[in-house]
């Protein structure tokens, strides 16, 4: 907080923190819901990991994509992970994605003086099918059709605005949100290295991984979950 | 890191009051700092006939080596560019840009009292106009620790040492820059004998001190190996070659010798 | 009372907001990298540490026990490195006693990222985590505000810039444990030359399922260049002002006297 007490300092990152410059996307389709994102994580002007894995699993169809403070999305990420496990063993059955998401905005609207974490929560449940939904800096939390944050979202926004559609296939959401995030990569600075998905359905999570060395057209399987 | 995450300004807006919270006392200033610390260390050592300089070649910045190649020993006042019939040398440590630029212009310096009075300048006169030239950026200072190395009109070896704006004085040793306090108390004891008493010359009060005596040539040469050898064992910013020029009566030597590369 | 001893915090605040500079901790400005191959992981460190531009230790241990099987190179703040070290791998034993199983690598990480991120980066300590455990070969960093990486080769320190450009242009997938402690080796060598930080020997240990072994110095490029001279004073050439004989029946009024068994390490010294 500043001298006011009501005005948030938004403007730091602990000094030589990690940090996940990022652009990040989900978007839900007709069978379910996709997560995407970029690998680069930097600390300053070096890049400290260029196969970073943003995309992370707290339930089994429920995942997040992580923006922000690497360290504080890490810990939010695990806490929410511990809770959905001990949930699901308490009622024996799946989180819903909205309980999810409920607990994460907890988390992030208590600890906004100290977190510096922008979240994108996405999953797929017997009773809602894909959902997806925001928390940015302040706690907050919005469910949206799509939704798109990090550093490269900015160069984005007209171009998901004037290509997304209503319940699209799945092979055709695929290929918007690779081809979303390869623009975001293209101009943000921040981002760049490969391109991750996860697609949650009925079926479960299936990953998927595309090299900037083939220009992002192949599908590879090997070490996807490194 | 807000812009991180919304650089659009939709979301910086009306969402997040960030661009109009208040900010008191939180000014960062910006400005040029013209000035870099390049690291390394120099010393010299003035003995009956001869003059011993020295200096490590490495060049840094932070934790980075620019170069293991960078001399910060210059031939001064020679006729020609390569400076072989030069009688006089600089050494400069501490901000190299400077450095170069204080070894050009008091070059020019000696090369115009040549061509004016038709001899070479005398040690004593050259290190009265360095002197000058350092006050006179009194308020926007060379960043430079310079010493002075020659043969004086008595054919002694003469050492001159600077403070960055002009103080100077004349010694028989001087070690400077970044590991000069760890060279000085060496050479003190060294080459100055302090802290060593002559044994069995008294009892305690009573103890006479060493006789002092000059150096020699190869003993001057010895005891720089092993300073600089030391320095660059503990020091970080020393290391790579050790340049030494000695100067006599018959001009100036000049040998470049290991150091560790670590 | 467990924990940090905050008691001299104001006092400290109040002396620093006069203007008296923090103390100077000694860092290991340091090159540590990390390394997979098939069947096992390297990890291999410099031997420098630091205090600003002096250097404060020519021969110093930057890989750490956590249990067997599992090893920590470590950079940042020296006392850090060394006291989280320590307690994690004591944490890591009493929890394998407890549950009867030997210490997974993810378990030692996840106690390191959390010990360190309820520190939020006060904790200056920089990891890079390997071991084999039954569920395989791991390799993790650590970085002081608990965020953690999973790479077939990392690098951390000052020196993991001049590091991974050796892995970024030598590594290949598939690496024999001789290629990996020689990948690694050239890494931290790298480091050693061109970064400032980083100095003298190179430590590597070797982590396979069957055992552990720990080269220490295993290479030696910067041995101490020997002195033109000797300096060796003559007996009397410092002045003795004062002399007072204490017998060995009486030094034990002066004080708690103990029995050790000398000659075996002495004390390095120049001739």
């Amino acid at each position: 907080m500043t001298i006011d007490g009501i005005h948030v300092d938004m403007n730091r990152l602990k000094k030589g923190e990690v940090n996940l410059g990022t652009s990040i996307m989900a978007v839900t389709f007709k069978d379910g819901v996709i997560l995407g994102a970029d690998s680069r994580t930097t600390t300053g002007a070096y890049i400290a990991n260029r196969v970073t894995d943003k995309l992370t699993r707290v339930h089994d169809t429920i995942w997040c994509c992580r923006s922000g403070s690497a360290a504080d999305t890490q810990a939010v990420a695990d806490i929410v992970q511990y809770q959905l496990g001990l949930f699901s063993m308490h009622s024996g059955k799946p989180p819903m994605t909205q309980t999810a998401a409920s607990i994460f905005q907890e988390i992030c609207y208590a600890n906004k003086d100290q977190l510096s974490a922008g979240l994108i929560i996405a999953g797929w449940d017997e009773r809602f099918g894909g959902q997806v939904y925001q928390i940015p800096l302040g706690g907050s939390l919005h469910k949206q059709p799509y939704a798109i944050s990090g550093s490269g979202s900015t160069y984005i926004y007209g171009y998901c605005d004037a290509n997304w559609k209503e319940g699209m296939e799945e092979e055709e959401a695929v290929d918007f949100v690779k081809n979303s995030l390869r623009e975001a990569i293209k101009w943000d600075g921040s981002s760049g290295g490969v391109i991750r998905m996860v697609v949650l359905t009925k079926e479960g999570a299936d990953r998927h991984l595309y090299l900037p060395d083939t220009n992002y057209a192949e599908r590879h399987t090997e070490n996807v979950s490194l | 890191m807000a812009a991180m995450f919304s650089q659009n300004p939709l979301m910086n807006g009306p969402h997040y009051a960030t661009t109009d919270a208040p900010k008191t006392n939180d000014f960062r200033e910006h400005r040029f700092y013209p000035y870099t610390d390049n690291g390394g260390s120099t010393l010299a050592i003035s003995g009956a006939d001869f003059t011993v300089m020295a200096g490590d070649t490495r060049h840094t910045s932070g934790y980075s080596i620019n170069s293991r190649m960078e001399p910060k020993l210059f031939k001064i006042g020679g006729t020609t560019a390569d400076q072989h019939d030069a009688t006089i040398v600089l050494s400069v440590c501490g901000f190299a840009a400077d450095g170069n630029a204080l070894r050009d212009q008091l070059d020019t310096i000696c090369k115009i009292y040549r061509y004016r009075h038709g001899k070479a300048m005398s040690a004593n006169a050259c290190a009265k106009r360095l002197s000058t030239i350092l006050y006179g950026k009194r308020f926007f200072p060379y960043y430079v620790h310079a010493m002075l190395g020659g043969i004086d009109e008595e054919g002694k070896g003469v050492v001159y040492s600077y403070d960055p704006v002009g103080s100077y004085e004349r010694e028989t040793c001087r070690a400077a820059g970044a590991a000069g306090s760890l060279i000085m108390p060496f050479l003190d004891n060294q080459v100055n004998f302090k802290n060593q008493y002559a044994p069995g010359s008294g009892v305690g009060h009573n103890l006479q001190e060493r006789e002092r005596r000059p150096l020699l040539l190869n003993e001057v040469e010895t005891v720089v190996k092993d300073a600089f050898d030391g320095a660059a064992e503990r020091h970080i910013e020393v290391g790579d070659s050790l340049q030494l020029l000695i100067l006599t009566k018959d001009g100036i030597e000049e040998k470049f010798l290991p150091l560790k590369k670590d | 009372m467990p924990g940090f001893d905050f008691s001299n915090y104001n006092r400290n605040a109040a002396l620093h907001a006069q203007g008296m500079p923090l103390p100077k901790a000694t860092s290991t400005g340091t090159t540590i990298v990390g390394c997979i191959f098939d069947g096992g992981v390297v990890i291999a460190a410099d031997t420098r540490a630091t205090s600003g531009p002096i250097v404060a230790d020519k021969n110093c241990e930057k890989l750490h026990y956590i249990a067997p099987q599992i090893w920590c190179a470590g950079a940042g703040t020296a006392a850090d490195t060394e006291f989280t070290t320590a307690l994690i791998s004591s944490q890591l034993e009493l929890h394998a006693m407890s549950t009867g199983r030997k210490p997974r690598v993810v378990t030692c990480m996840t106690m390191l990222k959390q010990h360190l991120f309820r520190y939020q980066g006060h904790i200056g300590a920089y990891l890079v985590v390997a071991g084999v455990d039954p569920t395989g070969t791991h390799l993790f960093t650590v970085h002081a505000h608990g965020s953690t990486d999973k790479l077939p080769y990392v690098t951390m320190g000052s020196g993991s810039l001049a590091a991974m450009s050796v892995f970024e242009s030598k590594w290949k997938a598939e690496l024999t444990q001789e290629e990996a402690v020689e990948l690694a080796s050239q890494a931290i060598l790298a480091g050693i030359w061109n970064d400032l930080g980083s100095g003298s020997n190179v430590d590597v240990a070797v982590i396979t399922p069957e055992k552990t072994t720990l080269k220490r110095n295993l290479i030696k490029p910067n041995e101490k260049v020997p002195k033109q001279q000797s300096y060796k004073f003559a007996r009397g050439t410092t002045a003795v002002l004062n002399e007072k004989i204490i017998k060995k029946s009486e030094i034990g009024r002066y004080v708690s006297v103990q029995e050790v068994p000398l000659e075996s390490d002495k004390m390095e010294v120049d001739s």
